[in-house]
Parts: C-alpha cells; sequence; structure tokens
C-alpha cells in the first residue's frame, strides 16, 4: 500500500472517529448524568466519569414512578402508529401511484398540507373534536392524532417507492389470475421493503417521541407515555437531573433496538431483475 | 368461429395514432405471427388482446362475443412480456408456479399473511411441483430453479418468462418476442419447442416478432403491419412469394426483394430508365411501375451471357450460399465506380463462385418470377 493511499485511510478513520465522538457523546453524558449524584450535580459540580457505584441510588429513585408502565404505553402508542400508517399509507399510495380518479390532485396537496399545519395549531380543535367522540385520556385517540401526521409521510413514501415498480410486473400478476389486492401483497409490498422500514422508521419515532397531544389529550398517570412521565420529574422547585438522564437512557434503548433491527431492511435494490436493462 | 375477430381496432395515445383500423381474423387453434419493425404497435395489440391496454374504438371479439371492456382474468390469456416482467422477490421456482398457485388458491387464501402460508403449501403439492420442473427441464432452467431473477442472464430471464406463460393451460398464448435474447443455437431449439408445444396443445397463438426466420418457420399464418397499418394477412409461402406490397416484399426476406424502377414503352421494358430488356411475356399496361425480384431468382453468369450487364459491387460469403450485390450497367456512368450502395440489385447463389469486386457480370431472369408494383402505391399489380 502505497503512502498516499495509507494517509487517505488515515484521514478517512480520524473524520470517521470524530463523528462517533460528536454522535455519541450526548449518550455518553448521559449515562455519566444518570449515575452521578444529585449532589454532585448541584453542589459539587459533576464528575466526567460514570460512577457504576451509584447505581443502586439510580434504580431507588427511578422505582417511585411507573416507568415500566410509561414505556409499555409509549409502545402501544408508537407499534399502533406504525402499524395504522402503514397499512393506510400502502393502500392510499397504491392508489395514488396507480389508479387515475377526479381529486387525486387534492388528495395530494390535502396530504401535504397536514405536514405544513403546525401541531400547535391543531391542538385546541383536536381537543374539542375529542371530547365530542369521547376520546379524550384515551391510547386509541392519541394513535389517531399521531396516524394524522405520520400516514401522510408514510404514504408518499411508499408512492414513490411504487411508482418506481414497472407497470409490467403487475400486469403480469394479473395476466397470472393475481386479484388487485393481492398483486398489491404479495408483488408491491415486497418489492418496496426498503421503502416500507424507511416508513416505519419514520412513523415509529414520531410516535415514540411525540409530546404535545401526550401530554393534553392524557391526564391519567396511568396513560401517560414515557416522554410525559420524563417531562412530570420537572418540578417547580427541583429537577431530579440524574433520574431525568437515567430514565432518559431506558427510554431510548428500545428505540434504538428497533432501529438496529430495522435498518438492515432499508437496503435498496431489490426491484434489479425484473424487467431488462 | 374465429378465436379473435379485430373490426376497425384502433389505439391512440394522445394525438398518436399507434394503431390504425386495425381488422383481421385470428382462427382457432392457429399459429398466427404479428410482423413488424420496431414501433409498429405489434406490443400495443397484444396489450390489447390480453385486456392490459384499452381499446380507444373498434372491436375486439373473443368467439364471437365483443370483448372490449372484459377483465384479463376473463380472457384467459398467457402473456410473455417483451421485458420479461419476472417478479423479482421470487425464485425462479416461485415465478414460474405463480400462475399455478394463483389457479389454486381460494377467495381466503388472499388474506394477507393467509397468502404466504398458503403459498408455501402450495409450492410443494406434488402436481404444481412436478409439472413447475417439468417445464423447466424442457427449457432448460432446472440449475435455475432456486436463484433469483437479478442473478440471470438475460437469455436466461428470458426462458423463465416463457416457462411461466407455458405452464398454464390457457386457450390463447400472447408471445412478445419470446427469443429476442437468445443465442443462434438456442433460438432455434426453442423455436421447435414452441412449435412442438403448439402442435401438442392446439390453442391458439399470438406471436409477436421482427425476425422473419421465426415467421417464416413457425407461424401458420402472418400479418405484417407497419405504422399500425396491417400490409397483408397470409401464409408466410403468400407473403415471401406474393408480397402485396413493395413494403412487405422489402420487409421479408434477406436480402430483401430486388426493387428496380422500370417503364414501359412502346419499344419494352426499361430498367432504372435506360436499360433497355426484352422481357418476353406480357408487360403490364401502366408505363411507370416498379420491376421486382427475389435475390435467389436472379441468375449470375459472365460478362455478355445474361441480359442485364452489372458490376460486382458487394460479395457476402454466408458459407453455403454467397451474396453478391450488383450495379446494373445502364449505359452511362459504367465507370464511375460510386461507393454508394444504394440501388445495388442482390443475388442470391449456392455455394462461393469466385466473385471479385469490380469483376463485370450479367445477371438474367424469368419472366414469370417478376412481380410488378405500382409505382405511387407500392402495391403489388396483379
Ligand atoms: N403508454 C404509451 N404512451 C404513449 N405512446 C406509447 C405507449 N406505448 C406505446 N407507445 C407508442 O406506440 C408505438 C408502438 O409501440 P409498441 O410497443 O406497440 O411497438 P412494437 O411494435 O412492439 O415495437 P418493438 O418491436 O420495438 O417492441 C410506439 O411509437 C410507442 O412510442
Ligand atoms: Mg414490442
Amino acid at each position: 500500500m502505497s503512502f498516499n493511499k495509507l494517509t487517505l485511510k488515515f484521514l478517512r478513520y480520524l473524520l470517521i472517529g470524530v463523528l462517533v465522538v460528536l454522535a455519541g457523546f450526548p449518550v455518553y453524558w448521559m449515562a455519566a448524568t444518570a449515575l452521578s449524584l444529585n449532589s454532585e450535580l448541584y453542589g459539587t459540580g459533576q464528575v466526567v466519569w460514570p460512577q457504576p457505584q451509584n447505581f443502586p441510588e439510580l434504580m431507588l429513585e427511578l422505582g417511585q414512578v411507573p416507568i415500566g408502565l410509561w414505556l409499555f404505553n409509549t409502545l402501544l402508542i408508537a407499534a399502533g402508529g406504525t402499524v395504522l400508517s402503514l397499512t393506510l399509507g400502502s393502500l392510499a399510495g397504491y392508489a395514488l401511484s396507480r389508479f387515475r380518479f377526479h381529486g387525486k390532485g387534492v388528495v395530494g396537496f390535502l396530504l401535504f398540507m397536514t405536514q405544513v399545519v403546525p401541531e400547535a395549531l391543531i391542538l385546541v380543535p383536536l381537543y374539542a373534536m375529542f371530547i365530542t367522540f369521547g376520546l379524550l385520556n384515551s391510547l386509541t385517540g392519541l394513535v389517531l392524532a399521531n396516524v394524522g401526521f405520520s400516514l401522510p409521510v408514510a404514504c408518499f413514501v411508499l408512492k414513490g417507492a411504487m411508482d418506481a415498480v414497472p407497470y409490467e410486473i403487475e400486469e403480469s400478476a394479473i395476466i397470472d389470475n393475481c386479484p388487485r389486492f393481492s398483486v398489491l401483497t404479495m408483488i408491491i409490498l415486497p418489492l418496496i421493503m426498503p421503502s416500507i422500514a424507511a416508513a416505519a422508521v419514520v412513523a415509529f419515532f414520531a410516535g415514540w417521541n411525540e409530546f404535545l397531544f401526550a401530554s393534553t389529550f392524557l391526564m391519567d398517570r396511568g396513560n401517560w407515555p414515557a416522554s410525559v412521565g420524563l417531562a412530570s420529574f420537572v418540578g417547580q422547585y427541583e429537577t431530579p437531573m440524574s433520574a431525568v438522564m437515567g430514565a432518559a437512557l431506558v427510554f431510548s434503548l428500545p428505540a434504538i433496538v428497533f432501529f438496529l433491527l430495522i435498518q438492515r431492511k432499508i437496503v435498496a435494490g431489490l426491484t434489479a431483475g425484473a424487467v431488462k436493462g | 368461429m374465429p378465436a379473435l375477430t379485430f373490426t376497425n381496432v384502433s389505439k391512440t395515445f394522445g394525438d398518436n395514432t399507434v394503431i390504425n383500423a386495425f381488422s383481421a381474423d385470428i382462427h382457432d387453434g392457429e399459429f398466427l405471427v404479428l410482423l413488424g419493425p420496431s414501433g409498429c404497435g405489434k406490443s400495443t395489440l397484444l396489450r390489447m388482446i390480453a385486456g392490459l391496454s384499452d381499446i380507444t374504438s373498434g372491436d375486439l371479439l373473443f368467439n364471437g362475443d365483443i370483448a372490449n371492456d372484459w377483465e384479463p382474468k376473463k380472457r384467459g390469456v398467457a402473456f410473455v412480456f417483451q421485458t420479461y416482467a419476472l417478479y423479482p422477490h421470487m425464485t425462479v421456482r416461485e415465478n414460474i408456479a405463480f400462475p399455478l398457485i394463483m389457479d389454486a388458491f381460494r377467495k381466503w387464501y388472499h388474506l394477507p399473511i393467509v397468502n404466504i402460508v398458503a403459498r408455501h403449501r402450495l409450492m410443494r403439492r406434488p402436481d404444481i411441483a412436478e409439472r413447475t420442473l417439468r417445464i423447466a427441464q424442457q427449457l432448460e432452467l432446472e440449475s435455475l430453479l432456486d436463484r433469483r431473477p437479478a442473478s440471470l442472464s438475460g437469455g436466461q430471464r428470458q426462458r423463465v418468462a416463457l416457462a411461466r406463460a407455458l405452464v398454464r393451460n390457457p386457450s390463447l398464448y400472447l408471445l412478445d418476442e419470446p427469443l429476442s435474447n437468445l443465442d443462434a443455437k438456442l433460438r432455434t431449439q426453442m423455436r421447435s419447442e414452441i412449435s412442438a408445444l403448439h402442435h401438442k396443445v392446439g390453442k391458439t397463438f399470438v406471436y409477436v416478432t421482427h425476425d422473419q426466420v421465426e415467421a417464416m418457420t413457425m407461424a401458420s399464418r402472418i400479418i405484417v403491419m407497419n405504422k399500425g397499418i396491417v400490409q397483408q394477412v397470409d401464409t408466410p409461402d403468400e407473403i415471401y412469394d406474393r408480397p402485396a406490397n413493395t413494403f412487405v416484399a422489402r420487409f421479408v426476406g434477406s436480402p430483401p426483394m430486388n426493387l428496380i424502377a422500370a417503364s414501359v414503352g412502346d419499344k419494352g421494358l426499361k430498367l432504372s430508365g435506360k436499360l433497355a430488356v426484352e422481357h418476353g411475356t406480357a408487360l403490364p399496361s401502366q408505363r411507370e411501375v416498379t420491376f421486382g425480384i427475389r435475390p435467389e431468382k436472379l441468375s449470375l453468369h459472365a460478362a455478355g451471357e445474361g441480359r442485364l450487364p452489372a458490376r460486382v459491387t458487394v460479395v457476402e460469403r454466408l458459407g453455403a450460399e454467397t451474396v453478391i450485390g450488383c450495379r446494373l450497367l445502364t449505359g452511362e456512368d459504367d465507370q464511375s465506380g460510386r461507393l454508394l450502395e444504394t440501388d445495388l440489385v442482390f443475388v442470391r447463389v449456392s455455394g462461393n463462385p469466385k466473385m471479385q469486386i469490380g469483376e463485370p457480370c450479367s445477371l438474367d431472369y424469368r419472366a414469370e418470377d417478376v412481380l410488378w408494383f405500382d409505382v405511387d402505391t407500392g402495391q403489388r399489380l396483379s
């Protein structure tokens, strides 16, 4: 290997190293803070290194809140929103991609508008609607509200992917006696797996991180997702910083696992070889 | 009753008329070849038969019933797409078995998740597995059964597409250039496989190609098209021996039929305006005509022995036969030795007659082998 190549390689690793540090530092700091004592944080100053000996203290603090239940609620909200967005999004995306119908442009425009309107703006009208429909204080209502925002994204992502699937594959399936609905489920959807995975990530994290709707619509402490629960640590007079960070760490782990599971699906190239050229 | 009837079928995309008042009958059990240059609307016609494209105007009849609006399913056709259209996420085996599996599906098998299990079970059903394997063997695909289309060569993909269509038992087979990507040997072999299958099943085949060898060898009848207009519908022999117009004459046959401008006067026939020829039999009544003769109907002679003096310009040795391109010597500019290869007259002779480029020679013909065409319309004069 020539000197130049070595230098290039070194520089490349250096750059990657810098990026890893930049991305990893907040996580590290979260862990370090979680394992600090509040007396240090608000008095003597934080120790830079994690202090594992403080782990029991952290557990004790976290034990005072139903963090397991909150996480479970978050999971329900995120998973429910993902399933609903993907199901409806693939149906709507297919219609937008393949069929010509009256009002197609309007539908596309309205879907786009949902992304333009800020959530805070429709909070109050939505609240009023939820009272009417009896959806207040229920996870179902919250999932529906979230899907209102993640469905259009899923729909656009999936429509774009379906546009790239050659018509002839579909026509070939129709000739082979495959009904429309099965063309979608057996032929199109498997072909756009990478985009489905991408849409799933968007929908899942939208639900996982959502705070505004959850904190407004859910009054029962038992219904709270972790995002609202976390915020409840912040008191008027004191904030147990290490507990917040500890809870935040627990809160991020399932999300990281979900992402790692699905990220390998986000690889393109499945359509290669379907048609000539 | 014909299996398929077209009455004035037209297809337009925007202002672009792709098929123009197409009328033809396709008989039950025949092997019909659609022959025409690229872009003349062959695939479009096939897609209309399959129900994949709407018919802009006119009627398409299946066994006497107007079928313009029938769903593809109701038509019961098998289709080989020009672009193959394989399912990329399925193995070759699953691709080939897919139509069989769909035929075996009950309604509720189509439910999500259920369909995965159902497909899996049906793949193992002995009759389906056996039929898949047999067609794969026939098309030399057994060793590829567990691969995916992306890892196959163009010719292999094409054979999978063919297998997927032939595995079924439809009443009508539509094949869009199914052999275009195969090498010469495999193509010959597949040609006879398809012909054999046609004889065995006795179903109607509509076969698109622009390869005239395929058309001549396989067809019971050929439809020659150009720019969306039917030029001639006839048996291969008729198409070859009695082309309806100059387009068909030049499109079918390689090298194409020689077409020479001719004028008929009081003193007899003149070719290329000047070369007077003693024709013998009766001449057409029109003054300006086109004189057409197949290259193999011309005979090559030493200079002075034939009626048409000429000079050798091109020699193509094909092994068993030789194609010689000559320029007729019409009196003027004989010596100029133009390099332009237009207006060449081609002669096909067997063996290798050791001709040199530039050598003078002469050609001769039998009067009954000549076809006359109208100069303006290009139609053959009877
Ligand atoms: N969806 C479409 N929209 C607009 N024009 C089209 C469409 N499909 C085909 N055409 C046009 O119709 C004409 C005929 O196309 P077609 O595919 O039938 O040709 P073909 O005879 O099959 O040619 P080839 O031998 O190259 O396959 C072409 O000029 C093409 O540009
Ligand atoms: Mg075509």
